[in-house]
């Protein structure tokens, strides 16, 4: 399936592709648009305005993404609090780790292009699953 | 900033008059995020990826509510208007980190464990001011100075009480 989001992809974006490729389609090829009005019609839009996949009632993308999929894994809102502090620093969540993320992401998109940025924040997230997933498993943060 | 005029993005919005609690929060987003007011149901940020970001995702949300929102990336019409609005920010971020200031010198002589906890507080209200700090005033450097120095003061008693500890060990 295609999937379009908005050029110059920042946390909560990088985050949802992730997701959307671990998750929900793992031959999910990604357009990047500056315009809303240039996503191709087969394509489903995130993380842009006006789509259902985007900011609803103070959540950020990647919670809508797991709302609407009804993604109830643990693990992965545990991700969606960081990525949501990461993106909108509102304090609804304690996530010490965000600001990191937030720099890291943000150094990504200066020196990357869009699709090197979600080559190089893939394995990043996966490895954020497996310690959140260790950490919860254990209930205490992994070694 | 330089003094050319620079990009700026603008929300221009209307929000239903009830329930006020909407009104509420849409106000205190925009707070956050440091915007100058340009009238009723105008505010105004200096344009990058992120202000705009932020814009748009507020305009969306008050679309949700049920108001109007619209965003336009614009220039000032002459450096002198930009230099007033960008003057009425420094001096709500001054604002701010003089309360910063005042608050850690207050908390200078609070007990050891109160300190701490001022130190965390205010180290986390600076991160908060900084990121919605467009126009720098000089406070700022003030205020972070203020910081860490409590937060010194906070660690130099902690490591003279450790010592006082292991000396009393030494000695039993």
């Amino acid at each position: 399936m295609k999937w379009a989001t908005r050029a110059g992809v920042h946390i909560d974006r990088a985050a949802c592709a992730w997701l959307i490729r671990r998750h929900l389609d793992a031959e999910a090829e990604f357009v990047f648009v500056d315009d809303p009005a240039r996503v191709p019609p087969e394509a489903t839009p995130f993380d842009m305005r006006g789509a259902e996949l985007g900011h609803h009632g103070g959540d950020c993308s990647f919670e809508t993404i797991l709302r609407r999929y009804e993604l109830s894994d643990p693990v992965l809102w545990r991700i969606a609090e960081i990525v949501h502090e990461a993106d909108l620093d509102d304090e609804r969540f304690d996530a010490p780790e965000a600001p990191g993320l937030d720099v890291i992401l943000r150094g990504l998109s200066m020196t990357c292009a869009d699709e090197r940025v979600l080559e190089l924040s893939g394995p990043l997230f996966d490895g954020m699953y497996e310690y959140y997933r260790r950490a919860f498993l254990l209930g205490r943060p992994p070694a | 900033m330089s003094g050319t005029a620079g990009q700026w993005v603008l929300l221009a919005y209307r929000i239903p008059r009830r329930p006020s609690t909407l009104r509420i929060t849409i106000w205190r987003k925009l707070d956050r995020l440091g915007v100058a007011r340009l009238g009723d149901g105008l505010v105004a940020l200096p344009a990058d990826a992120r202000t705009r970001e932020q814009l748009e995702w507020i305009a969306e949300e008050i679309g949700e509510v049920g108001g109007s929102a619209t965003i336009w990336l614009a220039s000032p019409g002459s450096t002198a208007q930009e230099q007033a609005v960008a003057t009425g920010m420094r001096q709500a971020r001054s604002a701010e980190y003089q309360a910063v200031i005042a608050q850690a010198r207050a908390a200078a002589s609070a007990r050891p464990g109160e300190r701490a906890r001022v130190v965390k507080r205010l180290q986390a209200e600076l991160r908060r001011i900084d990121r919605r700090d467009f126009f720098p005033p000089t406070e700022r450097d003030a205020a972070r100075h203020a910081v860490r120095e409590l937060a010194r003061r906070d660690t130099a008693v902690e490591a003279s009480a450790d010592s006082a500890e292991a000396t009393e060990g030494t000695q039993r």
